[in-house]
């Protein structure tokens, strides 16, 4: 009996598996559940760039395909290695649908270029939105919405490792040539630059791969969190911890116990205060690079007295924090901010 | 015998639900409706989740308040205090993470809704409990955000 009982699980378990596996991947949902929330439901760009018709006409499913596996990164847009090829087929075939193109299919010769011609070229027309280093002009990603920035549409980083193990040297020559519509990327084709100086602009910028540097990895020892026992007690503790967060020009939000609203005034906890803070000129600059900050704001070190009544702080480690967002620029930030939060606990633990 | 039913038992039911597992750093949803309407959906479902919310933070109204203007942009935090409790006390330095929050940020006339998936602090983690407490919360903040985005398109459908 129990026998039969195990086999009609186990019966149970690889039918599902089965019809998982028969069932064609639904590209309208993919898009929705994975793609949309950055790219907007109708491409327009939001975090991430516009999947328009006008630069989908001119980019290889090849392209599409490895941009969904490899990703862009530092730049937000994740690799979705999880995915499987009918999955990843299934988002591309959506986006070809959605946006009424077809794929352009590109030769894989390189293209015939020289760099140092093209370094010349690259600056008079390209550096002003691309950068010096090929990796985007101006704060943050995507399109404007709800942040001002100093372009509609940010100009792409050009020379992340993820754009370049994407698009071949072709692909890169076309978009010099017909330029992309809507995102202020102009055509250099029809002889405001000559075929050589593209090509040596593509050959420019495929060079770019070899400066690519992967960003250092964290220590091992690296943890979400950095916990400092006071050598005070509790109410001591939070006076020093708010002293040093002015001094440090940050401003005070009124103190919020852990459970606080969790459960009746009367049972909450009082010995688990989280004592947060913001600087609003340094976080106003930092939304606009990273929009999603609000999951981790605002900055609060927690201050809890334990049953043996040691004290400790709980300080969150941006260092670890920040890379969990994919994106360059705000992990620079927070790796400075990450040294002044060291201070404060120094001196608050002094 | 069965300690390897079970196990054959165990892999087909992991091997079942791969396809769904998503260990993303975060979870995201875009509704086509405007914040200040889509927070009061957010607010219901994760009540209809069995937690509490704690407060909400006007991140908006603060920038306004020091000069600098943004569209809605607003924190929930919420949880159940019998979890916080037990973090709290075998994992202190997990509180940094507590109560659990999810921005509701205004873009135009749609609404971006983002959380940190807790499956992210997983491997800084061996204990079994642990992995299922962060496994718990990925889960029902998958679900919020479904059941928002689910709630939201029958509105939104309904006033095409």
């Amino acid at each position: 009996m129990h026998v039969i009982r195990v086999l009609f699980v186990a019966g149970l378990l690889l039918t599902l598996l089965l019809a998982d596996a028969a069932a064609a991947p639904d590209g309208e949902a993919l898009y929705v559940e994975h793609c949309a929330a950055c790219h907007r439901l109708g491409g327009q760009g939001g975090i991430g760039l516009p999947l328009e018709a006008g630069k989908l006409a001119n980019v290889s499913d090849d392209y599409l395909r490895k941009t969904v596996r490899v990703g862009r990164p530092g730049r937000v847009m994740p690799g979705f290695q999880r995915l499987s090829d009918a999955q990843v087929d299934a988002v591309v075939a959506f986006l070809r649908t959605q946006t009424a193109t077809v794929e352009r299919t590109f030769a894989e010769a390189p293209v015939p270029g020289d760099a140092a011609r093209g370094e010349a070229v690259y600056v008079e027309h390209c550096q002003r939105c691309h950068g010096a280093d090929g990796s985007g002009e101006g704060e943050g990603t995507g399109v404007t919405m709800s942040r001002e920035r100093s372009f509609l549409v940010m100009p792409a980083s050009i020379s992340n490792r993820g754009f370049l193990a994407s698009a071949s040297d072709q692909m890169i020559r076309r978009s010099i040539v017909v330029g992309r519509k809507g995102s202020g990327m102009p055509a250099f084709g029809s002889g405001k630059l000559t075929d050589r100086e593209i090509d040596d602009v593509v050959a420019y910028v495929r060079a770019f791969e070899i400066q690519a540097v992967e960003p250092e990895p964290l220590d091992a020892d690296q943890r979400p969190t950095h916990v400092y026992e006071s050598p005070y007690d509790f109410e001591t503790t939070v006076e020093n911890v708010k002293l040093a967060l002015t001094g440090a020009n940050f401003r005070i939000f009124p103190d919020r116990l852990l459970e606080q609203g969790l459960i009746d005034e009367f049972s909450v906890n009082t010995r688990q205060i989280g004592v947060r803070f913001c600087n609003f000129n340094v976080l106003y600059g930092m939304l606009k690079i990273e929009p999603r900050l609000g999951i981790v704001l605002p900055c609060r070190i927690t201050i809890m007295e334990q049953p043996d009544g040691q004290v400790i702080l709980v300080v969150p480690n941006l260092r670890v924090i920040s890379r969990w967002f994919n994106n360059d620029e705000l992990v620079g930030l927070w790796d400075r901010m990450e040294e002044s939060f060291i201070e404060i606990i120094e001196e608050v633990t002094l | 015998m069965n300690r390897r039913i079970y196990r054959v038992l165990g892999a087909l039911a992991l091997l079942s639900m791969a396809g769904v597992a998503q260990a993303d750093n975060m979870l995201m949803s875009r509704i086509e409706m405007r914040a200040e309407i889509v927070l009061e959906y957010v607010k219901s479902s994760i009540e209809e989740h069995g937690y509490a919310i704690a407060h909400l933070q006007l991140c908006d109204g603060g920038m306004k308040d020091f000069g600098y203007p943004s569209d809605v942009y607003r924190v929930v935090f919420f949880g159940k205090v019998e979890e916080v409790r037990k973090i709290s006390a075998d994992y202190p330095e997990l509180v940094t993470y507590l109560p659990l929050k999810l921005a509701v940020i205004a873009e135009k006339d749609e609404t971006l809704l983002t959380v940190l998936n807790p499956e992210a602090l997983a491997p800084y983690y061996a204990d079994e409990a642990l992995q299922i407490q962060l496994g718990r919360w990925h889960n029902d903040l998958q679900s919020i955000l479904d059941d928002v985005r689910r709630a939201t398109a029958k509105r939104i459908a309904a006033r095409q």
